[in-house]
């Protein structure tokens, strides 16, 4: 996965004397008895472009309207920047949003939306003339300025709609589902783009989207939500090797759970008995766990190998029969279905134009993972 | 087309009648479009040509109390076309003084009415669902009485030893009455009363859509409510602003049941003169001359510029 971090950025989530530019402290937001936000916490580094990904419902929109002052919490603390929001209006912070339906107001030109938020501060008309402008060059909309927002196309209102939020150089920019609204071809290369902008002005991101793949190309780090709580922060390295619990590993990605107890907890080594798997399942380092416990084992679909032919040399082995084969170009997705009944998935690379080895359906095959592409999700 | 032939196959009856209607060009869509247009043709367009033709016939005390526009006359057709009725609305500066004093009343109405209905129609469209049919329910409950009977119950309050009078007094803000009854003041309160609800109406229609996402964003830039209402909200409810001014104007224009009595003597609108002409003094071509020229003069415009409006309208 790419990220917008360079090889030798510092990591100020890790280094522990870093101070957080924008702090959510316990914050918990109830509409009437229902419970959105429940006490999240989170600390967001200056320059970063951070993710909240969850699935709709999870409150992850709520929060951003906290940190934008539409909704305010129910208990707990926003600082942004050294400054408490309590109390603080929308129109008196130093924060900007994207609207996912972009809002931008039909009945002013391109050039005017971009500049409303300039003409609200009382600017010279100099100074707002010059910075459009550069907004609009930025964005590649210049000779845009005059079209009514019903006369750009999707692509472009999101041009114009992020031009608008980044004019007044907020301190924060907050996107909800920045790409929802974009076809496919069109999402990926604007995430590019997007980064690069996030890159050259230095203002920090803060992104809500339910599209992990978005989540992955653009962010720094990823907070995953569920049911108003915050799972897992993490780099989209760690969310995805390094899921915490069976939510975070099977809602990022696609992954093979496979259910089972603690058969041997060694010194540097575990072995798991799932019967699911029809197989001891070994992994090479050591939990914090007891024997007879409960735990699944998350293994990637492309960690696993698929083959009619003996797999001796993996750690952990199983078989099962072909059940189904999507072939989708780059990559053949497999469904086995294992003698205990469970549907596995493993994807492989399609690196050669032909391939008559390969399992088809009903094939008997043998399946095999190393010890290290498994991970023990406890929770 | 062979929807319509089963179709004509089963009903005989409706076969014929479906041939005799295709014949003449009509058929599904203009079926539709027809009805209307013979209603409009049927209630406004002739009784107007009626209208346009007594306006320029010659009055005569007879029954009725006009001239034909034509005759034969032994082989020859005459048509008199008699322009002095409008000649004579010119002549006499009475006419123009009712219809600017009607202008000018039912233009201060409207602003007045756009005045006390905004605030109320953004009121409605912002509250809870529940509510706003509760009050949606308030505004259009005043229909269920007698327009007359609601304009009388004004008398009751506005006169000389009416309830407003009374309070006043009691409590000794005023130590006579106060002449309310009989001037434009009334005449304002009543055209105000009456038409409030066309003007809330429309306009809560346009308030309700407000997509509220435009009002967040106008905040977002640093807009605060105040300079949000004037930048974003009053722009984007134009057409609803436009579409009740022209529903309280055009008909305050020709009001005649609240000048008449809510009105003093010198409250001179066109309504009025109109109806003296027709009844009092039953000169109907000039009454008939009268109504065409507030027609011409004041609603053609007025439906030219709703026509360039809802144009605009399209292109958003």
């Amino acid at each position: 996965m790419t990220t917008s971090q360079p090889s030798t950025a510092v990591k100020p989530w890790d280094t522990p004397d870093a101070v957080p530019f924008m702090q959510i402290k316990n914050v918990t937001k109830k509409f009437g008895s229902v419970v959105a936000v429940e006490n999240v916490s989170l600390d967001v580094y200056k320059g970063e472009i951070f993710c909240l990904l969850g699935g709709s419902g999870c409150g992850k929109s709520t929060l951003l309207r906290m940190l934008s002052g539409f909704e305010v919490p129910t208990s707990g603390q926003i600082i942004i920047d050294g400054e408490d929001q309590a109390g603080v209006a929308p129109y008196d912070r130093q924060t900007n949003m994207m609207f996912q339906s972009y809002a931008l107001f039909p009945h002013m030109t391109v050039e005017k939306n971009i500049a409303y938020g300039l003409k609200r501060d009382g600017l010279p008309r100099k100074e707002i003339a010059t910075r459009v402008s550069d907004m609009l060059s930025l964005v590649q909309m210049d000779g845009f300025a005059n079209r009514k927002p019903h006369q750009l196309s999707g692509g472009q209102r999101q041009r114009v709609a992020l031009a608008r939020s980044l004019v007044k150089k907020p301190k924060l920019l907050m996107l909800d589902e920045p790409l929802g609204a974009l076809d496919k071809k069109l999402r990926e290369e604007t995430q590019f783009e997007l980064i690069k902008i996030q890159e050259s002005l230095g203002v920090t991101f803060v992104v809500v989207t339910h599209d992990q793949e978005e989540a992955m190309t653009l962010s720094s780090r990823i907070g995953v939500m569920n049911k108003g709580e915050i799972v897992q922060v993490g780099t989209p390295h760690e969310i995805y090797e390094f899921p915490r619990n069976r939510f975070v590993a099977d809602f990022i990605g696609s992954v093979n759970l496979f259910e089972g107890r603690i058969k041997e907890d060694g010194k540097n080594h575990v072995v798991i008995a799932s019967p699911e798997a029809g197989t001891d399942i070994y992994v090479p380092y050591a939990i914090s766990g007891v024997e007879g416990q409960q735990i699944a084992i998350a293994v990637r679909p492309e960690k696993m190998e698929i083959s009619k032919a003996d797999l001796g040399d993996m750690r952990n082995r199983t078989s099962g029969t072909v059940d189904e084969i999507a072939y989708m170009g780059n990559v053949s997705v497999y469904h086995v279905l294992l003698d205990s009944g469970k549907r596995v998935r493993i994807s492989q690379s399609n690196r050669s134009r032909f391939n008559d080895d390969a399992p088809t359906y009903g094939d008997r095959v043998n399946l095999g993972w190393a010890g290290r592409a498994g991970v023990v999700v406890t929770a | 087309m062979s929807q319509r032939e089963t179709l004509n196959g089963k009903l005989p009856g409706g076969a014929f009648l479906g041939r005799a209607l295709h014949r003449i060009g009509l058929r599904g869509r203009g079926l539709v479009i027809a009805i209307p247009v013979l209603w409009l043709f049927l209630f406004f367009l002739l009784p107007f040509l009626v209208v346009a033709k007594i306006s320029l016939s010659e009055a005569a005390i007879a029954r009725p109390p006009y001239l034909p526009l034509w005759n034969w006359d032994d082989g020859y057709l005459n048509i008199t076309l008699n322009f002095g009725n409008y000649l004579f609305l010119f002549d006499d500066p009475l006419y123009l003084s009712a219809y600017i004093e009607s202008v000018k009343i039912a233009a201060v109405s409207t602003v007045i009415t756009l005045l006390v209905g905004y605030p109320m129609a953004y009121l409605i469209a912002r509250s809870a669902p529940d509510t706003r049919n509760i009050l949606l329910m308030l505004v259009i409950l005043p229909f269920w009485t007698s327009f007359l009977l609601r304009v009388y119950a004004w008398i009751g309050f506005l006169k000389g030893n009416g309830i407003i009078n009374n309070i006043l007094m009691k409590i000794g803000l005023i130590n006579e009455p106060l002449v309310m009854l009989q001037t434009d003041f009334a005449v304002y309160i009543g055209i105000v009363y009456t038409y409030l609800p066309f003007m809330i109406l429309p306009l809560f229609a346009n308030l309700v859509k407000l997509d509220q996402s435009y009002l967040e964003a106008s905040a977002d830039l640093g807009a605060r409510p105040v300079t949000t209402f004037f930048t974003v909200t009053l722009p984007l409810s134009a057409s609803g602003i436009i579409a009740g001014c022209m529903l309280v104007f055009i008909p305050a224009v020709g009001e005649f049941v609240i000048p008449a009595l809510l009105g003093g003597p010198d409250t001179l609108m066109i309504g009025r003169v109109l109806w003296n002409e027709f009844f009092s003094n039953r000169d109907w071509p000039i009454a008939s001359a009268v109504a065409i020229v507030m027609l011409v003069v004041l609603v053609i415009p007025i439906m030219l510029l709703r026509r360039a409006q809802a144009a605009e309208a399209e292109v958003q």
